[in-house]
């Protein structure tokens, strides 16, 4: 079988004033929601102008949009959620939901449920293998009103969180590479796999665990969950470990693929979601070796499709109805100018997908 | 100030000691081949002297036990805060027990006893890589090859420690091999132009200490005749050929035989299991519980490290959201033992790395290297507490106020301990060394007295 080749082309790019660590587009498709390290921003991608339309105390880390009730949710690192109207862009609701970060949040896709994840890695033995849980380190809400449906039990820090496409099953996975499942109606875990390739214990400088799954999708059949992060490390400090995604069967905690030899360089991965054909999907990250740092991949092999090079740390990456891949993150921070200004280091670029 | 005079001359050249072990290592040192090099200097035993100073200050029982934060822990999400900015990072700032002082939300245990401690958030120093700052930040000043100033350990222990004690009086406890540039040190890298005596015993994990059971087959009796007999012929030897390295090989042996009188000490599972817990299960935790165990029992300066964990150049905040919980635990359970249990007054605590962290992230999200402007802290053992010396500018990149060097920091360390730091001595047609070089003056506002 012969796997066609994709060009990703890049047709918009722009900057932001800070690092995007999430992101979300409005019902028109036009524009974005940018959570950045000093606030939410509202972003006109084709006029390239923004505005902040909020904050948190900390930094933002996720932003949903509810196209229902036509506000846009926001998680940061305070452990708030709030709801901001995008009719007006004025303060609708908030939700002080952990007590330490929103790692990451997710929306389901009937758009009735929100989840958050946290937890705060502390040491729990000699060897540094997480303590357990001081709050629950998953939390299920209404999107509507923030009302908490599930706590639920996982291992910090719980770094990632998806709803199948069903919006039936809810997966968080953690630092430790474990990925639980749970049903969304019921709240009873239902699933629960680990990976040991997502995570390292450093042997040279960081004698404790770091890495973990970052982002996760089901598969079209919601048979599968499809994660990544970075491979292991002698040294995480390096932050060296091959680009990884694999797939697994989570009822029967089974790895079926994963990403296949030579097709991957070094660097994190955090950024994964699949294409609104549902024959690919795209993973994207920081390059720390090797000449890609976001492709798409076949679902059905498992192939890179295409890959793009973009220079920047990618945090989340989105597909439009139109199938372009909307791509943001951040830069290095840089030093101040000559005028004692730090230059915009938050990024937003737009692909368009050939063949 | 006091001159000790190297009075030992061969007259047959004017950078030698005498010590056979001398020439080789330097001929080494020459070669290129730095850790032996580096051990050679090892051999200049008894350069200092103990002065009458220090005598007095061991009588008073003074010790120290330096939290090595190996890597260069970040100052942002420490002791200097800059919430809200640009460069602060994603964690606040809180109130502490002095009006006016807020330390990082990662801290409240240390904000509650701030009137203890004394923080230094205008350290400014040169060296920006790990090798060199780590020199400079244990050593108090940069290497002049081919002599090794001796390690803050080691002058301490020579100085304070009584090394007819069974009980080793620097204590290393860093559990590893792999974690930081200590891994190839020598007695010699460490102890320096003092002698390998006053190196560190270490342990810890992957350096626990072999061989100090007696085995079950020889019997007590059997095993003092050895020592005995061991003990006359090294002394002969030594005596007849007026040789340093048996006298260095005695040394080491009768630290062995001390070790094992006090192994229990080094044994975390004799430790209480309440202590355990209180402190903090991880590695660091643990052996700064052992730290104080060992203080108690007579050790003068025991260094706890964990390898490098602090050197976040990938995931800082990641990193520092479970690293600085634990400090702060750790100093809070460390210096609230040694009040209640009288030894705090003699007891310092130090809580530095060997630089700071850049007040911007990179694109990893992380901070490098930054040795222009960064903190530490300090209690107990002659430093006044709820005192913040210096400060930085809004964003944290320069020392506006009062900079301290790490000349200045040795003196303040020494001072507080009660040892001479402008104490020196000549070497027949080499430069003087000084405790602490130059004019430095201790940082005044911290000490007690």
């Amino acid at each position: 079988m012969t796997i066609m080749q994709k060009t990703l082309t890049r047709t918009h790019d722009f900057k932001l004033p800070t690092a995007i660590l999430g992101a979300c587009l409005l019902q028109d498709e036009n524009e974005l929601i940018a959570a950045c390290m000093d606030g939410v921003y509202r972003v006109e991608i084709g006029a390239k102008r923004h505005q902040r339309i909020g904050t948190h105390e900390s930094y933002v880390s996720s932003a949903v949009y509810l196209a229902q009730q036509q506000a846009i949710v926001t998680a940061g690192y305070d452990g708030k959620l709030k709801w901001h109207s995008a009719v007006d862009n004025g303060l609708l609701r908030e939700e002080k939901v952990h007590g330490f970060w929103s790692w990451d949040m997710a929306l389901s896709p009937d758009q009735r449920y929100l989840a958050s994840v946290t937890g705060q890695y502390m040491a729990g033995d000699y060897k540094y293998s997480p303590a357990g849980e001081t709050e629950p380190s998953v939390k299920v809400l209404n999107a509507s009103d923030g009302q908490l449906v599930h706590a639920l039990p996982h291992v910090p820090s719980v770094q990632s969180v998806v709803f199948s496409h069903d919006s039936q099953w809810v997966a968080a996975g953690n630092l430790m590479g474990e990925v639980r499942v749970w049903e969304v109606a019921s709240g009873k875990q239902v699933g629960s796999f680990q990976s040991k390739d997502f995570t390292s214990w450093g042997i040279i400088k960081s004698h404790c665990y770091l890495g973990g799954i970052f982002a996760m999708e089901f598969s079209p059949d919601n048979n599968d969950i499809i994660v990544c992060g970075m491979g292991d490390m002698r040294d995480p400090m390096a932050g060296n470990g091959r680009q990884l995604w694999q797939r697994w069967n989570w009822r029967e905690a089974k790895m079926t693929a994963q990403t296949l030899e030579k097709q991957s360089g070094e660097g994190l991965m955090e950024a994964l979601v699949l294409h609104p054909a549902r024959e690919s999907f795209v993973m994207g990250g920081r390059l720390r070796g090797g000449d890609w740092n976001a492709a798409l991949f076949d679902l059905a092999s498992g192939e890179r499709l295409g890959s793009i090079k973009s220079g920047f740390r990618i945090t989340q990456m989105l597909f439009n109805s139109k199938g372009e891949l909307v791509v943001v993150g951040g830069q290095g921070q840089p030093g101040k100018d000559a005028e004692g200004k730090f230059p915009d280091f938050g990024r937003v670029e737009v692909y368009a997908i050939g063949s | 100030m006091r001159v000790v005079k190297h009075t030992e001359t061969n007259g047959r050249g004017r950078h030698e000691c005498g010590s056979p072990e001398h020439r080789v290592h330097r001929r080494l040192f020459l070669q290129g081949s730095m850790a032996s090099g580096l051990a050679s200097v090892a051999s200049f035993n008894g350069l200092f002297s103990i002065p009458a100073l220090a005598e007095e200050t061991k009588k008073q029982g003074k010790k120290c036990i330096l939290l090595w934060l190996c890597g260069a822990p970040s100052q942002f999400e420490m002791w200097d805060p800059k919430p809200g900015t640009i460069t602060g990072g994603p964690f606040g700032a809180i109130s502490t027990s002095i009006p006016g002082i807020q330390i990082s939300q990662l801290m409240p245990r240390c904000a509650t006893i701030m009137d203890k401690l004394a923080v230094v958030r205008s350290m400014s120093t040169e060296p920006n890589e790990h090798f060199q700052g780590v020199d400079v930040l244990t050593r108090g000043e940069k290497p002049r090859p081919p002599f090794t100033r001796p390690i803050l350990g080691s002058v301490v222990a020579q100085q304070l420690g009584q090394l007819e004690s069974p009980v080793p009086q620097f204590v290393l406890l860093d559990p590893c091999p792999e974690g930081n540039e200590f891994k190839s040190f020598k007695a010699g890298n460490w102890a320096g132009w003092l002698g390998a005596q006053y190196g560190p015993v270490r342990s810890g994990g992957e350096y626990s200490i072999p061989d100090i059971l007696r085995p079950e087959a020889l019997s007590e009796m059997d095993h003092e005749d050895r020592e005995s007999l061991r003990k006359f012929l090294s002394r002969k030897f030594e005596n007849d050929r007026r040789s340093e390295a048996a006298a260095g090989y005695n040394a080491a042996f009768e630290r062995v035989q001390g070790l094992m009188s006090c192994a229990p000490l080094f044994d975390l599972e004799k430790l209480s299991q309440a202590d355990r817990q209180r402190y903090g299960l991880g590695a660091f935790a643990q052996h700064a519980l052992q730290a104080r165990h060992l203080i108690e029992n007579g050790s003068t300066f025991v260094m706890v490290a964990n390898g490098m964990p602090w050197d976040n150049h990938v995931f800082q905040h990641e990193m520092h959201q479970m690293l600085v919980p634990e400090l702060d635990n750790v100093l809070f359970q460390l210096i609230t033992d040694l009040e209640q249990r009288g030894m705090l007054q003699d007891t310092l605590v130090i809580a530095m790395g060997e630089f700071g962290r850049t007040p911007w992230l990179n694109e990893a999200r992380g901070r490098d290297h930054y040795s222009k402007a960064w903190s530490l802290a300090m209690a107990g053992g002659g430093i006044r507490g709820g005192v913040v010396v210096g400060e930085t500018d809004p964003l944290g990149f320069e020392v506006t106020q009062n900079a301290i060097d790490n000349r200045r920091l040795f003196a303040t360390i020494f001072k507080a301990l009660g040892i001479d730091p402008k104490e020196q001595y000549d070497l027949p047609d080499l430069p003087t060394f000084h405790r602490v070089e130059g004019d430095a003056q201790p940082i005044q506002e911290i000490l007690l007295g």
